[in-house]
């Protein structure tokens, strides 16, 4: 509803829109002229124009340090010391109350209360009495990175891999999901996502493909729904267009059938184009008209290109099998990363990730039975995952691919329901590899028992600087005229690990 | 817990804006300051006016848990205590008080921070210092305070037409009469903000948009031209009229309450229904006939509520209690109520029940005690399938409603929302929440009509017993004429075959035996056997449909006499009779199993080998196992006879009999909702009405009009508009009567050339418009870009009613969109690209623009079909012209067929070049690609190339944007 309301707005975006701005937004056609493609990166040619930044076409604002980002996002909250912040503490302290511990003074800390601000108040609690970590944990790589033991594949390659164990969110529901992506507090609303600020600021690097793409089951509309790929006020054309993991129907209604030929269908479309453009000339102020000649060129373009990009089956047996599509546990978020792989090659900016959606606050939101259901989770990714760093790296692909790994916050070192854990906005761990990141270092901490990031804290947002800042974007030359952002809403890049 | 999590997430979907650096936000406090400062009487009100602003914009830093510089300011009492460093505030003294110089940014305290926010817009400033300076008054106790959306709307004065319209001179009462006080209340808003609307659309704009926004189909081009060519003053009024009249409208306008109503088919797996019911459809015919009966809307929700109690007998409005029935759910029946509960707040009263679930809520004066007295108007209720005429089977086709099905029930608040928690000792009982008036209502329980609470009574159902019983004899006597026939058959048989061995100089004749596969005389005895005992079987399944016939009709006599107010005298005797009739059908029905068992073992035997030197085991079981049926057989009847023997009175009803008293909660709750006293009712109504005329609502919040909901733009004007629907019998038609002749209604949506200085003004002003000085433009709907191409096409199906249509023939299939299935996992594909609505909850439609869509529109099979059979329609048309004339006659038919406008001389120059070029493609095919894959159309593409290319420039007139677009 939120975002309807937003995306409803009657933005005056076009009627302040350059001459620049006008030819790029009215898009390029379908013929491929050289103006044209050149104008088709128009995420840069709006941001220029807008800005006067500077930078020239098909540059970005700095020297880009990567070209794609592959985003991860695991529903649910995971826990950050059963996955990449182990904390032996819990385990000497099981059982016992935190008051009982050394670590008494964690409750009294005033990150409690300001980093806390709930739907519903009191909802969610500390759980005082401390669980132990349900899995083992070691030191891996010649790094010597301590994660868990539930992430052995990703252990192989840990070495490529940077740990931020010191996130914090605000948001002890799970419209920390929605948060996660936009840097808002859903009671604030709906705004643009990371990957709609990466679509809106540097387009495509292929002109027959959507920049900005979803895989797997968006989060439920109980935690922002759509809008945790929206685009808000940038508008719809730069919102994440969901692909079905099927090259026979990556989208529905792919192809007209074979009774149509594509020049019949191509000059349609050329006719179209030129009709919606006269039009264009009637309603200059139509924001609506340019997004949908845009749509219909990308429509045209991606009918074609999509069923051989999705195509996983043509990839060999030996890179099917290290993705895991040949056993049951991984096969699904196998293919979706193997196909997230061969977007970004194709040159698709941004990819988003789902794991664990189930129509409500996901699956990994392990309230009980964490051992049971954590343990099942990571079966289902971790391979897939080690398996894309290893595939993007022999490719020469992880250079230029950041691969973000997050969750909306981590779980609380004290138990609930006897064998789960609670949302933990306080203190939570994410993983980013390739695109000029670091790799085997870990950067931040939390206190003994993982309840509060004390260390090198990161807002959600310094995440999404640290990818902007890696695509050689700067969020404040990207800015809406009357959509004032905030500090917070920018971040910080995240240097240390870059 | 996370069904806890998912019920209270409310305020991610409100979206409450209050933020620094919110546009919209500050757009709307600085439209109020506008009012106030320009409003002849100005007293500031502190919650009205001063706390939105001071929430907003300053207490995010400035709140309990974090009073930054030791103050609040989120609350009257805290905003005067002031903070560490004194006073924030001096009543009557503006200019000394810290709060303004910090806002003001004049001095080193600098507020909101420079680097954080921007500073509050001038206006707001205004009403600040003018609270201020008029003393600062605050009320004693601020939640004592009534919120607006909580105050019984007044009928606002409509203001004079001077103000209105901007001049000096006062207008005579005659001409104020005759301006749309839709208009006067915005013009006076235009005046005020010094904006200029736009002059009326073309007519030919305003006639395609008004024909989509009742109906959901566009003229035809013929529609439109009569429009243009009329002349007369009323020319608009009629056209409205004619709409309003048209059955379209109830499609159309039910299709917008079925969203706010949550309207969703049977959900499931498989054929397992999990959420709502097989045939709730009728609730969706009962929406569409109500709509354009123009039933009142009061009257409305009470059916949708509790049809049930306040007209028992009247199957046409229970069908409304599928409002109730679309929350059924498989799983959980805290799960189904609770919906309940969330939506009748939401839908009715823009009130967020489900926020107080699990704690009171955040923001409005609902305990969470009084949602759980709120779930007790609902608590004894239930679903049920009533027979309907022609259907004896409800599973095939049946009234699907809701009954009060247990007095009973108690409700339990369960603790923070956790079923698995309830407060055991303190069951609540049915009131509404006291900040909404007096908390009790008057709830007496209803006495039902018998064939409410025994729909079996009903006379159909009699009429249908009698009369399939009598067939079932009728049939049951064919079988027995037949099975004597065989029986005659298979003796002769065995004669012949006597004779024949008797006559061994006759074996030439044993041919016609041999052919019958008859070998022997045992044989034939067998089969003598087995058809004499076929025949009995035969026989007694007679005798069981006379005797089912007879107890039917002792039963419906019985029936009669018992359920007769008074049961009449001769009850006891008729039901006495109706209960020997029904055990002497049992003894028939027992005798019909002791001869299929014997029939049974007789086949069993046979199948023995004759000799039996070999043991058979299976065999052998069989003839045991037959004869244990038989010895259970005969006892059964001994049973049934001795049963049959006893004189009683009870007998088996041909229904379920239900309570025959319905708690009278639910009509209690309706009474009270669907009331003039009922603050929010009409408002909320007027919201949905307004929004769907003008494409953004009086009040943002559709569904929440609570404290945390945004405040309306324009509360007279919601509230003048409320008032008129109750006070008009809450009848919608007038309503849209005067919203669609308003000028705000019919004003262009662009300006035109000589207007654009205009508009840039006002958008520099009003960027947003929420001042309505130009008409919305707006996607169609999902339903309606589907129903308008097969309109255009001439090829959709009017017909009206009837059950759920499979939407997967949805793209093939005629129908308009609204009857086809539709439901959290059944839906058109086609639609869904389009924004279709989320049966879970949709108050408001998205409006997306994506490549999916343009693919839906270019490639499904649809818009390709449709444009083959408007093309040789049209083509039909020109076909008398020379080859030049008819290519620009097609031309512009076509963009009067599809756009409802002419070409212009560069889209004509366009499309006839198009033709031509496309028309040699085809001629010189071979080196054309066909795509791959998709499935082959009804419709074939024309075989001759210049026909093709008008189907294609057809098909792109569909894909055009000002064929979806509504201007």
């Amino acid at each position: 509803m939120n975002a309807h309301e937003n995306s409803r707005s009657r933005t005056p975006l076009a009627m302040v829109a350059s001459r620049r701005a006008f030819l790029s937004d009215i898009g390029m056609g379908f013929t491929g002229l050289a103006l044209g493609s050149m104008l088709h990166r128009d995420g840069v040619v709006r941001a220029d124009g807008l800005q006067s930044s500077g930078a020239g076409i098909g540059q970005a604002h700095m020297r880009p340090k990567a070209k794609n980002v592959i985003w991860i996002f695991l529903v649910g909250g995971m826990s950050q010391m059963e996955s990449f912040d182990p904390k032996p503490a819990l385990n000497k302290y099981a059982g016992m109350s935190v008051d009982e511990t050394p670590f008494k003074s964690i409750l009294d800390s005033p990150y409690l209360k300001k980093n806390l601000r709930e739907f519903i108040p009191g909802l969610h609690h500390a759980h005082p009495k401390l669980f132990p970590m349900q899995i083992g944990h070691q030191r891996r790589g010649a790094s010597g990175l301590d994660i868990s033991d539930w992430w052995s594949h990703l252990a192989g390659v840990i070495d490529d891999v940077a740990l931020v164990r010191s996130m914090w969110t605000t948001d002890n529901n799970h419209g920390a999901q929605l948060q996660f992506h936009t840097g808002r507090h859903a009671l604030e609303g709906q705004f643009p996502t990371i990957g709609s600020w990466v679509h809106y600021g540097l387009g495509s690097l292929n002109d027959d493909l959507p920049s900005f793409c979803v895989i797997g089951t968006p989060i439920a509309d109980c935690c922002g729904g759509l809008g945790a790929h929206g685009a808000n006020y940038l508008g719809p054309e730069h919102a994440g267009i969901q692909l079905n993991v099927d090259p026979h129907s990556p989208l529905p209604f792919a192809t007209p059938g074979s009774e149509v030929y594509r020049e019949e269908q191509q000059s349609e479309f050329e006719l179209l184009g030129r009709l919606n453009r006269l039009s264009f000339v009637e309603y200059p102020d139509d924001p609506s008209l340019t997004a949908r000649i845009k749509s219909y060129e990308l429509a045209f373009r991606m009918q074609s290109a999509l069923p051989n990009v999705i195509n996983f089956a043509a990839e060999t047996a030996e890179t099917q099998a290290m993705y895991g599509l040949t056993q049951d546990p991984t096969r699904t978020f196998g293919q979706q990363c193997l196909v997230a792989r061969r977007l970004v090659e194709s040159g698709v900016r941004f990819v988003q990730l789902f794991h664990g959606s189930n129509g409500g606050a996901g699956a990994w939101d392990a309230h009980s039975g964490l051992k049971n259901s954590h343990s099942t989770l990571c079966a289902q990714v971790d391979q897939p995952i080690a398996a894309l760093l290893k595939d993007l790296k022999q490719r020469g692909l992880l250079d230029e691919t950041l691969v973000v790994i997050g969750t909306e916050f981590g779980r609380t070192p004290g138990f609930q329901n006897s064998d789960g854990r609670d949302h933990h906005p306080y203190g939570f761990s994410v993983a980013l590899a390739g695109g000029g990141v670091k790799g085997g270092i870990a950067h931040g901490a939390t206190d003994e028992i993982g309840f509060h990031a004390v260390e090198d804290r990161h807002y959600v947002t310094d995440l999404h600087a640290t990818v902007l800042h890696q695509l050689g974007l700067d969020s404040r030359r990207l800015e809406i005229p009357g959509r004032k952002r905030l500090d917070l809403d920018h971040g910080t890049p995240i240097h240390a690990i870059l | 817990m996370r069904s806890v999590f998912t019920r209270s997430v409310c305020r991610l979907i409100v979206a409450a804006v209050a933020f620094p650096g919110s546009v919209s936000e500050a757009q709307s406090l600085g439209e109020n300051a506008m009012a106030v400062t320009n409003s002849a009487i100005v007293t500031v009100d502190f919650v009205r006016d001063v706390r939105p602003i001071l929430r907003s914009r300053c207490a995010t830093c400035h709140n309990e848990a974090e009073p930054g510089g030791g103050l609040r300011l989120d609350a009257a009492g805290d905003v005067m205590k002031g903070g560490d460093n004194g006073p924030a505030i001096l009543p009557g003294n503006s200019g000394e008080s810290r709060l303004i110089q910090a806002v003001m940014q004049t001095g080193d305290l600098k507020m909101p921070p420079p680097d954080e926010a921007k500073p509050l817009e001038e206006a707001q400033i205004a009403i600040l210092r003018r609270w201020i300076d008029q003393g600062a008054i605050v009320p004693d106790n601020e939640s004592q305070v009534i919120h607006w959306a909580f105050q019984k709307p007044v009928r606002p004065v409509v203001p004079p037409v001077s103000a209105a319209d901007g001049s000096d001179e006062e207008s005579s009462p005659a001409q104020t009469s005759k301006i749309n006080p839709i208009d006067a209340f915005i013009a006076q808003r235009h005046y005020q903000q010094h904006l200029n609307a736009l002059p009326d659309a073309p007519k030919h704009v305003q006639l395609r948009r008004v024909y989509l926004d009742l109906i959901g189909l566009p003229p035809t081009p013929e529609q439109l031209q009569a429009f243009l060519n009329d002349g007369s003053a009323n020319a608009w009024e009629k056209v409205v009229d004619e709409l309003l009249a048209s059955p379209h409208y109830g499609e159309r306008w039910g299709r917008h309450w079925m969203d706010v109503w949550r309207y969703s088919d049977w959900d499931g797996y498989g054929t397992e229904v999990r959420e709502s019911k097989p045939h709730i459809w009728r609730w969706r015919d009962w929406i569409i006939e109500s709509l354009n009966d123009d039933k009142p809307y009061d009257r409305m929700i009470m059916e949708m509520l509790a049809a049930d109690e306040i007209a028992p007998n009247d199957a046409p409005a229970i069908r409304a209690t599928g409002y109730l029935v679309r929350n059924w759910y498989v799983f959980n029946r805290n799960t189904w109520i609770d919906n309940t509960v969330e939506h009748t707040g939401k839908a009715f009263m823009g009130l967020t029940f489900n926020c107080a679930r699990c704690h009171d809520h955040m923001y409005d004066p609902i305990s969470q005690s009084e949602y759980y007295q709120f779930r007790a108007f609902f608590e004894p209720h239930d679903i049920r399938t009533d027979r309907l005429p022609g259907q004896s089977d409800v599973s095939k086709d049946g009234l699907v409603r809701a009954f009060d099905a247990n007095a009973g029930a108690s409700t339990l608040l369960f603790i923070r929302g956790d079923e698995k928690n309830p407060l055991k000792d303190k069951p609540m009982s049915p009131r509404v929440p006291a900040a909404l008036g007096p908390s009790d209502l008057a709830i007496q329980p209803v006495e039902l009509p018998p064939t409410a609470y025994y729909p079996g009574l009903q006379g159909f159902v009699a009429a249908e017993t009698l009369s399939s019983g009598e067939a079932e004899v009728q049939t049951s006597s064919a079988a027995l004429a037949m099975a004597q026939q065989a029986v005659e058959t298979a003796r002769s048989q065995l004669l012949a075959f006597r004779r024949v061995t008797a006559d061994a100089t006759a074996e030439v004749r044993s041919l016609e035996i041999t052919n019958s596969a008859v070998l022997s005389e045992a044989d034939l005895s067998a089969a003598v056997q087995l058809a004499e005992s076929a025949g009995k079987l035969t026989e007694k399944k007679m005798t069981v449909a006379s005797a089912t016939l007879d107890f039917a009709r002792a039963r419906i006599a019985a029936d009669q006499a018992n359920y007769a107010q008074p049961p009449a005298a001769n009850s006891k005797d008729l039901s006495l009779a109706a209960g020997k009739a029904e055990r002497t059908l049992t003894v028939h029905q027992e005798e019909l199993n002791l001869l299929t068992a014997e029939q049974t073992l007789l086949i069993a035997k046979a199948a023995l080998p004759a000799n039996g030197s070999q043991v058979d085991e299976p065999k052998q079981k069989a003839i045991a196992d037959a004869e244990a049926a038989v010895t259970a057989a005969r006892t059964a009847i001994e049973t049934a006879q001795k049963a049959a023997a006893e004189p009683v009175e009870a007998y088996t009803r041909v229904t379920a009999v239900y309570p025959t008293t319905s708690t009278g909660r639910r009509s209690a709750l309706a009474r009270w909702i669907a009331n003039r006293g009922n603050p929010l009712t009409a408002r909320v109504a007027i919201n949905h009405i307004w929004l769907r005329h003008f494409h953004q609502p009086l009040v943002p919040t559709v569904f929440d009009f609570g404290m945390n909901g945004k405040p309306p733009v324009h509360p007279e004007l919601l509230d003048w508009l409320a008032c008129e629907l109750m006070e008009n019998g809450w009848k919608m038609k007038p309503l849209h009567r005067l919203m669609v002749s308003s000028n705000a209604y019919r004003r262009a949506s662009s300006p035109s050339v000589e207007d654009r200085a205009v508009a840039s003004g006002n958008a520099s002003l009003d960027p947003e418009n929420r001042q309505l000085w130009r008409q919305n433009s707006y996607r169609m709907e999902a339903e309606v870009v589907r129903d308008a191409t097969l309109h255009v096409a001439g090829q959709l199906d009017k017909s009206m009613s009837g059950p759920d249509l499979d939407p997967n023939t949805g793209l093939t299939v005629g129908r308009r969109s609204v009857y086809f299935r539709t439901s959290k996992e059944k839906k058109m594909k086609f639609l869904s690209a389009f924004d279709s609505p989320n049966p879970v909850e949709c108050y408001q439609r998205a409006e997306s623009i994506s490549p999916q869509q343009s693919l839906a529109m270019s490639n499904s099979p649809l818009t390709l079909a449709q444009s083959r059979n408007v093309a040789a329609k049209l083509s039909e048309q020109v076909a008398a012209m020379p080859k030049e004339d008819a290519a620009l006659q097609f031309v512009t038919l076509a963009f009067r067929q599809i756009l409802n406008r002419e070409p212009s001389a560069a889209e004509v120059t366009e499309c006839i070049s198009f033709l031509q070029q496309q028309s040699d493609q085809f001629s010189a095919a071979g080196s054309l690609t066909a795509f791959s894959g998709g499935t082959d159309n009804l419709i074939k593409p024309s075989a001759d190339a210049a026909q093709r290319s008008r189907e294609n420039l057809v098909h792109v007139l569909f894909n055009h944007n000002d064929f979806v677009t509504v201007r």
